[in-house]
Order: C-alpha cells, then structure tokens, then sequence
C-alpha cells in the first residue's frame, strides 16, 4: 500500500509543475499590459518610457520559461511576489484568505454530505415512495440551479423578506448557513443520486439477499452492508464535487462578501495582477492534487481490491 | 479490514463538520447601529496616502481636506484657506489659512504644515499631469497663516486642481515616520479611520473638527463587491447608503428595482458625459467629415439612452453636461435621421444597397467596447451595430476588458471606441486639455480627437486666455467640434444613489469622487 501512495505522491509532484506551467503560460500570454495599470497608479499621465520602465522592472518582456523559473523559485522558498495592485506581498494576503474559503468549502461539503446521505438513503429505503420523489426533486432542481442564482434566490427569501439571517459578511453562525447551503446545494444534488442508485445496486447483490434471507430489516441492510459498499464510489464523486466548490466559490464569496481566496482570484485576473493570479491558482491547483491523492488514499481504505492490487 | 473502513468513513463524516463550525474568525459588527451610518463600498479602500493615486478617492475625502473645496457647478468654496488672490497675472497665488485647524493627531494646521505637504508632490514628475504642478516655480510662508505659490505661467483650472483629492489634499506632518514615509491616513478631516480590512473600514467622528461635525458618530464601510449583494442588503436594512461611479455603482436596471421595492433612489444629471470618439489615423473612411457625420445621426440616442440607463440619462447633444462650469451654449441633440445620413455617405462617394463601398472597399467599422468601462457598453454597440446597418455601415463590436482597454486606447487601436469625459472637478479643462491637445500626454486615457493643425491652437488658446475671455475660448473649441464632427456625445452619465428610509436629509455629492454624509441625519424609525 506504501509503494502506491508514494506513486501517487510522485505523480502529484510531476501534475503540480506541469499544471502551474500551463497556468503562468496561460496567464501572462492575455492580452492587456499590467505595466500601464502600475504606471497609471503611479501618476495618472505616465508616458510611454514610464510603461517601458515598469515593463523592464518587473521583467515582463524576458522569456516566459525565465519568468516562470523565477516565480518558482520564489514559490518554493515561501515568496510569492508582490500584488501589481497593492504593492502588498501576496504570501500573506493569501493566508488571511484561505481560511474564509476552507470554511466555506468545508461547510458546503458538510451539507453536502449530509444532504446526500439523507435523501439518497431515504430514496433507497422507501423507493419510489414520497421520500425518493422528495429526493430526486431536490436532486434535479440542485443539479439544474447555479450557485448564484441559488445564493440570490436564497438572499432574497432568508434575508431580504424573512430577515432569519444577515445577506453577508462572516458574523456567526446565522451567517454561514447561506453560504455552505449555495455552495453546497449542487454537490449535495449529484452526490444525493450516486448515494440512491449505488444503494439500489447494492442491494440486488447476493450479499444483500442473503441478509435478508437471515431476516434482517430493509433499514440494517442498507445501513450495515450496502452503505460501506458504496463507499469508494461515493469518495470518488465527494473528492470531484468538493472540487466543483472551490470553484463555486469564486462565484459564491463575492455574493455573501466572503473574502476569500475566489474573491482574491477574481480581483486578481480583473486587474491582470499576475502575482495575486498565479498565486490563487497554485492554491487550487495544490488543493485538487492533495484532494485527489486523499481519495485515492481514502478508496485505498474502502476498497479491499485496490489494497491488495497495492501490495 | 471492515472495522478500518468503517472508522474511517466514520471520521470522513465527522471532519469536515468539525472543521467547518471551528470558531476560528472574529466577529464583525453586521447590522447598522443608531449612530453609525453604514455605507456599501465595492472594494477595500486601500492605500489611503492622499499623495499616491490607490486609495477610493470617497474614502481619502472623508479624512484629508483641500485648501478650496469644489462647490455645486464649479463654485470655489473656501476649507483649508479661508481666502486666496492671484496677483502678477496670474502667477502669483496667495492664500489665507485657515485658524483653528488641527490635524486628528494634535498636530497643528498652519502655513509650516501646508509647505511640508507641498513638498511631498508639487513640481514632482509624477504630478506634472496637473498644470499647477507643472507650472510650479517656487513656495514662501510669509507668517504662520499666509502662504505664496509662485508659477512660471498662469494656470489653467488653477482653484479647481487645488480642490482635487489627489494629490492636492494634506496630510499629518506627524504621521509620517523618521523618514517621512507614509504610515496611517491622518488629515484635518471629519473622519477618523479605526480600522481598515479586506472586510471594510470603520470610522469614528473627529470632535476637534473644524466645521459643521457630522450628525452620527460612526461611518462604517462594507467591502461588497457584488451588486446583487447591495441591493439585497440595503433593501434587508444591512446597509445605508450605496451608489457613485467609485464607490459602488448602481445600474439603472437595479435603481429602478430598488425604487419598486420602497427603496429611496436620487437620480440627478452627473457631469461625465458617455462619448464616441473617432480614430481617422487608422480608419481612412473616418477622416471624411460627412461620414462621422452620418454616424452621429445614424444611431437613436433616446434608445441608447434606454438600453443603459432605462431612460434615466439624458441624450446628450452637448460635450459636457449642463452641470459642468462653462460648458458652452446649449445644443440640439441630434435625431437619428436615416435618410439624411444615407444622402451624406452618397455624397461622400460611399455607395451601394447592403454594406456601402468605396473604390472597391467595403465601408467597415470596428467599435471597441469595455464593459468594465462602462457597464452595457456591449448592448449600447450592438444597438448601434443593427441601427448603422441601415445606413450601410458595417460596424463590428470588439469587447475589451479593463487592462486591454489601458493598452489599447492609448495605442489609438480603435476606429471607434467609448470614453467617458472626467467630470468634476476636472471640468472643463481636464477633458479639454487632456483628450484634445496631441502634445499633452494623456496616459491610459488616450485621445478622443486628435487633428494639430486646427483644434491644438483652439486648445492652446484656451490655456493661454484671460479669465475674462476663457469661456470665448472654450465655446470656440466647442464649435469647431460640433462642426467637424470630431465627436459624438451619447449621454450625459446620471449620478445615482439609493438610501435606506432612515437616512434623511440625503443629498447626492457635488462630484462622483465624493462620498455624501454631510447634511444626513439618521432616524431610527427607518
């Protein structure tokens, strides 16, 4: 099991260079000068040599591949630049921003997770009953919605008529609920079907006609031995939908103004801000490669074939 | 296996709940307390240093203040100097200063402190896009409360530049570090900053304020970058205040909503007017009066005026607003005429049933549009796209953010493009001077018109006349534009901004660059 976790982590290595290759090639190749927005915050008229100054202090006219050696360089000793727009280092003003969006993601994966089993669990005790028609409702309007319109039709209902809690901001519970349920409302939706049709299969299987044969009730079985059955699949599906919400949540924090990392990201690429950009995307690109090694490692845990196909 | 793979499904299910309720964030104070105005801002305020150009121009007023304040259509009104007189022609300026000021740190206002903020930016390189600074030669105190600025030539907009909000407003001599280096935003304003996150600002009423104090003690200001999250909070109660071109704009679409919901809308005629502006250097068929021409009445401006700003701006008919100082003689503004602007392309030599054409060359136009610039913008060309259609003209729509735009318009690539004029207090001269004049290096803002032989020495004469014959002057520009067609005014951009019912006495700042407080009191029956 050693050997597969560490060609898991050697090849996480190898995606992480090439992936922010990709994104530092992608980023300065846009169009648009950063140099003329720094000269412009320097003096509203700078003139042409002012811009080709800049240009040559930030080194915007080497060579990509040196450019990208340098922000390398400097990303593995802990440096990650300075903002074009604020002049602040980004290492810092990044830190202050992950933890707004790791609650984010957390708590929408939590209401993902519990919504998912609730109503995929539900549909499968009482098939096509109220419960699975309740579910695949739920289901199908959470896959069809975008989180903003969710998050606004949500505003709209909670806090602009009902006032139970506030439109924005990070003030306490009541403020997060908004939130983790728009973000968390799509993962909930597809998990919700993964959960309902992997329990389904489950329980036409052998396993499942013998404990029933044995006597034990519908509720036992699905709980007891098609539950833990469905794990890997379900693992897989939470790793790529807790993926989804980071990405939702460049759409979702500037709805609640949540300042977090999506926040940060989409100043960022508005201001060609390279730095800030770069930065944001190594963080995402580090988080899906550490996500997707943790489900791989977690399938390893529920998946008795792959663990003996390791040793 | 079966009891690992159970605890770990078991812990899988309990982490990310245990993560996501960890009480790891402080509080922040959400709802608008008695006291305290709250008010919506769309970014953080940032770099306050009244002397840089990074901070929100609204948040760095509430703190520094100007020698001369910019009052409703262009009046100077005295604030830092109670009195000030140009002598030698105009060369020589002497001003007053006012007694009894202190900065919010005790230190004291006087002629000592206003050389020293001086120092920091006048006849600096950086600030030479203000003719003030350009024109500086040199400063004397001549007793604790009379200061002389001395120019090498009278300056155009002179009590105007003195009023903007950077670089010409001061700062705390104490504030500074051993070095002089900038360190907290301290002025002899009514606002003292607290504290200043990505979150928001917050400010507290400065007691040894000089003039009328405000009547709340708090100002709080909510970083909400989304609209949709304004409008959700102001009609929730969350916050006061929202509008401005700077602070946090409101669409048209989204004051009428708020107005539906109950909510207090001010819509006034602003003084930036929404501008087409020709580029004949790199569209031949444009260097044809009568082909600009065609186009200026070949688009519907009332319809324009309602895919933007649902009928809420005025067609503009007119470079500059009828608010902006000396804005000139008062003109129709121009019907969308099919027919008279067919006859103009025929008479121009571009024919034809479909797309016109000219010596084999199809008469082809690219407009550049920015949405960050101006939000609709792309709706805005694609109405003139279907209306210059019918004309003939085939108009293709190149959509351009905020940093291609910065790049772009400078390097003059667009047949056409939008622009937005300054507005006050930069008027009339910011606009004139800086997108007329080809030698005058107008940075990321490009040139509306350029033509050196005919409109620079309209321009220079400007910049050259008497106060007496100014306004001559600056209708002389005006005409010559009007009759070359060198430009389009769309519309005359409006000031909005939305309130919530208990604040009272609301009215809309002088310019967009401010932040309106004065004159508001709150009332907790809201």
């Amino acid at each position: 099991m050693l050997s597969l976790v560490s060609r898991r982590v050697r090849n996480s290595l190898v995606l992480l260079v090439l992936a922010t290759l990709l994104c530092f090639t992608l980023v300065v190749s846009a169009p648009g000068n950063i140099a003329v927005l720094i000269a412009e915050l320097r003096s509203p008229n700078a003139s042409f040599a002012d811009i080709q100054k800049i240009e040559e202090e930030l080194g915007l006219n080497d060579p990509i591949p040196v450019r990208y050696a340098g922000w390398l360089t400097g990303a593995l000793t802990g440096n990650l630049g300075i903002s074009y727009k604020t002049g602040e280092e980004v290492g810092p003003a990044l830190a202050s921003r992950i933890p707004v969006t790791a609650m984010l993601v957390a708590g929408g994966g939590t209401v993902a997770l519990l919504l998912s089993l609730v109503f995929g669990f539900a549909g499968a005790m009482w098939p096509r009953h109220w419960p699975d028609v309740a579910g695949r409702g739920v289901a199908l309007l959470g896959a069809s919605m975008p989180s903003f319109f969710v998050g606004a039709l949500l505003i709209y209902a909670f806090a602009v008529e009902l006032r139970l809690v506030p439109t924005f901001g990070l003030a306490g519970p009541s403020s997060w609920i908004l939130p983790w349920i728009t973000i968390g409302l799509l993962p909930a939706a597809v998990l919700s079907r993964v959960v309902r049709v992997g329990l389904e299969e489950a329980m036409a299987r052998p396993f499942a006609l013998t404990a029933v044969a044995k006597g034990l009730n519908r509720r036992a079985i699905l709980f007891r031995d098609a539950l833990p059955n469905i794990a890997p699949t379900y693992i897989n599906a939470l790793g790529a939908q807790t993926g989804v919400m980071v990405v939702g949540a460049v759409v979702v924090e500037p709805l609640f103004a949540w300042h977090g990392v999506g926040d940060l990201f989409l100043t960022g690429i508005r201001f060609r801000d390279f730095m800030v950009v770069q930065a944001c995307l190594l963080i995402f690109i580090s988080f899906f490669i550490l996500l997707n090694l943790l489900v791989d490692i977690g399938m390893i845990f529920t998946d008795p074939k792959l663990r003996r196909q390791g040793s | 296996m079966t009891t690992s793979r159970r605890i770990f499904l078991k812990g899988m299910l309990a982490t990310p709940a245990a993560f996501g309720t960890f009480p790891i964030f402080s509080a922040i104070a959400q709802t608008a307390g008695g006291g305290a105005l709250t008010v919506a801002i769309m970014k953080p305020a940032g770099d306050l240093n009244p002397h840089k150009y990074a901070g929100l121009w609204g948040v760095q007023d509430l703190i520094f203040e100007p020698l001369i304040r910019y009052g409703r259509n262009g009046e100077a009104l005295p604030c830092l100097a109670t009195e000030w007189a140009l002598e030698e022609g105009g060369k020589l300026l002497r001003l007053k200063l006012r007694q009894g000021v202190t900065f919010q740190d005790g230190a004291a206002w006087n002629a000592e402190s206003c050389m020293w903020n001086l120092d920091r930016w006048i006849g600096k390189d950086a600030q030479n896009w203000m003719n003030l600074s350009r024109a500086y030669e040199s400063k004397k105190i001549i007793d604790e409360n009379t200061v002389e600025i001395r120019f090498k030539e009278p300056v155009l907009g002179l009590l105007y530049e003195l009023s903007f909000i950077r670089p010409s407003r001061f700062l705390s001599p104490k504030s500074v570090d051993k070095d002089g280096a900038y360190q907290a935003p301290v002025g002899t304003g009514p606002w003292i900053q607290d504290s200043a996150t990505n979150e928001g600002s917050s400010f507290r009423r400065f007691d040894g304020y000089w003039g009328d104090k405000p009547s709340f003690e708090r100002l709080e200001l909510k970083v909400l970058p989304d609209s949709r999250s304004r409008m959700a909070a102001l009609r929730a109660g969350e916050i006061d205040l929202t509008g401005g071109d700077f602070l946090a704009p409101l669409t048209a679409n989204e004051a009428t909503t708020l107005k539906k919901a109950g909510i207090e809308v001010s819509v006034e005629t602003g003084t930036t007017t929404i501008v087409l502006g020709f580029n004949p250097d790199r569209n031949a068929a444009l260097k044809d009066a009568r082909v600009r021409k065609a186009i200026n009445i070949g688009f519907d401006r009332a319809a324009i005026a309602q895919v933007l700003y649902q009928g809420l701006a005025q067609p503009a008919g007119n470079f500059f607003a009828p608010t902006v100082p000396m804005a000139g003689k008062r003109l129709d503004v121009p019907k969308r005429d099919v027919a008279a602007a067919k006859a103009l392309l025929e008479e121009a030599g571009w024919t034809g049933d479909e797309i016109r054409e000219k010596d084999g060359k199809p008469l082809a136009v690219e407009l550049v549009a920015s949405e960050e610039q101006i939000a609709g913008s792309r709706a805005v060309a694609e109405v003139m796209q279907a209306q210059l259609r019918e004309i003939g003209i085939d108009l293709t729509i190149r959509s351009i953010d905020h940093a291609s735009r910065h790049s772009d318009i400078p390097a003059r690539k667009y047949d056409m493009a939008f622009f937005l004029t300054f507005g006050a207090p930069y008027e009339p001269f910011g606009s004139i001077v800086g997108l007329f004049l080809s030698t005058y290096d107008n940075g990321v803002d490009g040139k509306l018109f350029l033509d050196a032989q005919n409109l620079d020495p309209l321009v220079t004469a400007v910049m050259q006349a008497s106060e007496a014959n100014i306004e001559t002057a600056l209708q002389n520009i005006y005409d010559w534009l009007q009759a070359e067609v060198a430009v389009a005014p769309l519309l005359y951009v409006p000031s909005m901004w939305a309130h919530s019912p208990r604040v009272k006495g609301f009215t809309p700042p002088t310019t967009e660059y401010d932040l309106p407080y004065e004159g508001i009191t709150l009332s907790e029956q809201g």
